[in-house]
């Protein structure tokens, strides 16, 4: 590994055993480090004067060559390892901003769509929800059922706003229809005219129909 | 990250990638804490090894699963404390009588295997006293630098400052920091080599 001219290659091998190089350096100590014995007692030697020189105890360690060379036998034997790091290493470090945001985003977005369909919920079961089913909103448009008869008579105050009104279909089951007295008096004078109908549909045109068709039979023909 | 997880990570990093020397050059840095470490719970020598050695294995096929978020030597420590353990419960399952326990045994009669069996890691006295030997260079070579190298290798290793943290410490170019850190490992390294040459079987 030293250069036969400069020979500052050992620099660079007291640079890696204290991670301050790259890892360009580090692949080409590591291509050289079978072949090379100066290189490896070099690596030994540095390693084992930082491990004295923090503890007494790790000046051992005589047959440690004789370790290696016996553990080799046995690494040989074991499968390649092969791990996907520098795809995943590269991609970590070019999504490093990112990833900083990544979680809280994360989160935020769980929350809106716990929030949405908690809404989305709320909106189609209507029934088992009593504000939406009798709404007294101030903006509630009174929906007048006229008759050419009786203008005004019949007035049902229905309890929908007008934006709901639109898109929602509205429950009627527990409205109450008000009736007039005076309404009731007139449909009752001009049943006759009317054939039993409840509510009276105008008596114009059920005069009309009598006249046209001769076939028919109703109030309006006596 | 620290200094010695830069250091890792760069080596880790290629033994992803299946390059099986860096591995070795782990191996290699770590050995003796692991040693050490297992020593604590077991006596016999061979075993120690051999633990050792299993822990070396298991972490070399688990380290694709290693992540980085701890330290690989917590990393590392953990998988010999798990190792020790198991050799220590298949022990108690299947008893087994290893060679220099044996040998610690067929000298009963003999004053020294009594010292012998009292060293923490069931070290011979040769290795004690090459230990010793070891760590005296260490220390006198460190004594011996000049004040300048002195400084920095022993902010380096006993107070795990970075080289940026050194040179603001020392007042010099990162450059420097460089220089005076190897400078001061070589001038250690030149002392011990009589030593390491000459322990059996030492062959680098």
């Amino acid at each position: 590994m030293k250069d036969a001219e400069t020979g500052p290659s050992w620099q660079a091998l007291s640079e890696l055993v204290d991670g301050e190089t790259d890892a360009a350096q580090a692949g080409r100590m590591a291509a050289a480090w079978r072949d090379d014995a100066a290189l490896r007692e070099r690596w030994y030697a540095y390693h084992l004067i930082g491990d004295v020189l923090r503890s007494d105890e790790l000046a051992g360690g005589a047959g440690d060559a004789a370790f290696l060379q016996r553990l080799r036998v046995r690494l040989a034997q074991e499968p390649v390892v092969l791990a996907p790091v520098q795809a995943t290493t590269a991609a970590r470090r070019s999504l490093g901003p990112l990833r900083r945001w990544a979680r809280p985003a994360a989160v935020a977005a769980g929350f809106v769509m716990v929030a949405g369909a908690l809404t989305v919920l709320r909106i189609d079961a209507p029934a088992t929800s009593p504000q939406l089913a009798v709404q007294p909103a101030p903006a509630a448009v009174a929906a007048v059922m006229t008759a050419p008869a009786a203008p005004a008579a019949l007035v049902g105050p229905l309890p929908v706003a007008a934006a709901d009104a639109e898109s929602r279909p509205v429950d009627l089951a527990g409205a109450v229809l008000i009736r007039d007295a005076r309404l009731d008096a007139y449909l009752a004078a001009h049943q006759q005219f009317g054939g039993g109908a409840a509510l009276g549909l105008p008596a114009g045109v059920l005069r009309g129909a009598a006249h046209e068709g001769p076939t028919v039979v109703g109030a309006g023909a006596r | 990250m620290t200094a010695d997880s830069e250091a890792d990570a760069l080596l880790i990093e290629r033994i992803k990638l299946g390059d099986a020397r860096a591995f070795e050059m782990l191996v290699v840095k770590y050995q003796r804490r692991i040693e050490r470490l297992i020593g604590r719970m077991v006596r016999d020598t061979d075993l120690v090894q051999d633990i050792a050695q299993e822990t070396f294995i298991r972490a070399y096929r688990a380290i694709p699963k290693f992540r980085g978020e701890s330290a690989f030597y917590t990393w590392l420590y953990r998988i010999a404390i798990n190792t020790a353990k198991k050799a220590l419960v298949d022990l108690k399952r299947d008893p087994l009588v290893t060679e220099s326990a044996r040998a610690g045994r067929d000298d009963d009669g003999d004053e020294t295997s009594r010292v012998e069996n009292e060293l923490s890691d069931g070290e011979t006295p040769e290795a004690l006293l090459a230990s010793k030997q070891v760590a005296a260079a260490v220390n006198s070579a460190i004594e011996d630098l000049s004040q300048d190298l002195r400084q920095a290798i022993t902010l380096r290793e006993i107070d795990g400052l970075s080289y940026e943290d050194i040179a603001a410490v020392m007042n010099c170019p990162i450059g420097t920091v460089r220089s005076r850190i190897f400078r001061a490992r070589e001038a250690i390294a030149e002392r011990l080599r009589p030593l390491l040459d000459t322990r059996a079987g030492e062959r680098w």
